[in-house]
């Protein structure tokens, strides 16, 4: 079964490589430059696992997913950040993150954390169909 | 506690710890104790005395009589012990309860609050639309009126049902959600988050992994989000340089603690009892909200755990958590 990935960044370089690796492994995987931009795609577009930096500019990454858990509260979400302030980790977490990981992030690492946060959805998805 | 010994009861002297003193509990709720920190005792050093000048049967025959009557003496305080232990558990049970009523109440308040609003709207569009029926005859003007009166009770009850939908969708999110996962893959992503703020204060933290620890059930989120909290926790309870322990031990067949330990004021025997209380903190205002622990608290029941902290003022604090496999 393959995973929907939503990648949210505004570096286009880190975008790139994510968009790069993912499509080596086959897994279907869309780009988005800004919060903004992500809640957009989300409204027309099912994704199952949002892999989003914490700081960029305009609707930051916090505040996106916060917006993502109201609307789609299946949809899982992995923070990335690459300055570690524990006050964003805690509110992070506490909307309802998946995890929040430091960069660099091991792609390998990465990948199974994706597939953590899948498995999470479907089981929630299996819970809420009964 | 102790000083009602003298006044219950008949007083004995030491010789005369025979069956007097294992027949006659008074029936007054608190029984003394001297039976068993006066009599006993001293009835033992009376016959160790007795026996040296006693021939060896009739020693042997004291000897056997006080052995039974300390192994009496340790049978009564442990029945005691064991009273008022079921006791406390069952004041702590109603303590529980009276807490879970207090969440509630102040749940329904704001349930009430937010429902009562848009009934409000309801209940004075209906009388104003009951009052443009009971008219004559409708006219054009009247009609409007009433369509609009109608368009608004449809909004309110939308707004009721988008209510009650998230409470609903709250109470689900309650429910954990278990995967199987290593302990040290859910904690080291957290532990990372924290260090490299803590190594700037010359915090150090030292990890004590069980390599051997098998993977867990347990909803993956929702831990890092106690184990966050703990770092947190710790690492603020340092005032300057320190070290910060977390540790993954098995602690049985069916069971994993993790611990995080700090080298930080630790906490006072006082504060002890209130550390999971909503709201207590020893933060300074605007620090700390004083939820952490308490929602740690109700995080790691929700998953079927415990959590226990332990602290010699001065020495630093530790926190475990125990949580089934």
């Amino acid at each position: 079964m393959s995973i929907r990935i939503l990648v949210v960044d505004d570096e286009p370089d880190f975008i790139e490589t994510m968009v790069k690796r993912f499509t080596f492994r086959k897994m279907p995987v869309t780009a988005a430059s800004s919060g903004i931009a992500a809640l957009k795609i989300l409204e027309t577009e099912t994704f199952d696992v949002v892999i989003m930096d914490v700081r960029m500019p305009g609707k930051d990454g916090i505040e996106t997913l916060k917006e993502i858990k109201k609307r789609h509260p299946l949809t899982e979400v992995i923070m990335l950040t690459g300055h570690a302030s524990v006050e964003s980790g805690m509110r992070g977490m506490s909307l309802g993150a998946y995890d929040y990981v430091l960069k660099p992030v091991d792609f390998d690492e990465l990948l199974e954390k994706v597939r953590k946060a899948h498995e999470r959805k479907r089981l929630n998805e299996g819970r809420s169909a009964t | 506690m102790k000083d009602e010994a003298p006044h219950n009861g008949p007083l004995e002297t030491p010789q005369a710890a025979d069956a007097t003193a294992q027949t006659a509990p008074p029936p007054a709720a608190p029984r003394p104790l001297w039976p068993h920190l006066v009599a006993v005792p001293g009835g033992v050093a009376v016959a160790v005395l007795a026996a040296l000048a006693l021939p060896i049967p009739l020693a042997v025959i004291l000897a056997m009589f006080m052995a039974s009557l300390t192994a009496w003496s340790a049978a009564a305080l442990f029945a005691r012990i064991r009273a008022s232990e079921t006791e406390r558990c069952s004041l702590d049970a109603q303590l529980v309860q009276s807490q879970k009523l207090a969440a509630i109440g102040e749940m329904s308040a704001g349930i009430a609050h937010e429902i009562n609003n848009p009934m409000a709207i309801i209940a004075q569009e209906s009388d104003w639309m009951t009052h443009l029926m009971s008219q004559p005859e409708v006219s054009p003007e009247n009609l409007a009126e009433l369509k609009d009166s109608l368009a608004e009770i449809v909004r309110q009850v939308d707004r009721c049902k988008t209510i009650t939908h998230n409470l609903l969708n709250f109470s689900r999110k309650m429910e954990p959600i278990l995967q199987e996962e290593h302990l040290e893959r859910i904690m080291e992503d957290m532990v990372l988050l924290v260090e490299k703020e803590a190594r700037l204060k010359g915090v150090t933290i030292l990890r004590d992994y069980d390599a051997e620890l098998p993977a867990i059930r347990t909803d993956v989120p929702l831990l890092r989000q106690v184990i966050l909290n703990l770092l947190i926790n710790a690492f603020q309870a340092i005032p300057g340089a320190g070290t910060i322990t977390v540790s993954t031990r098995p602690t049985g067949p069916s069971q994993v603690a993790i611990a995080v330990a700090d080298t930080g004021a630790g906490i006072s025997p006082e504060n002890m009892s209130k550390i999971f209380n909503p709201f207590f903190t020893t933060k300074p205002p605007g620090v700390g909200t004083g939820l952490g622990l308490s929602m740690c608290h109700g995080i790691v029941d929700r998953l079927g755990g415990t959590i226990t902290a332990e602290s010699a003022p001065g020495q630093g604090a530790t926190f475990t958590v125990t949580l089934p496999r």
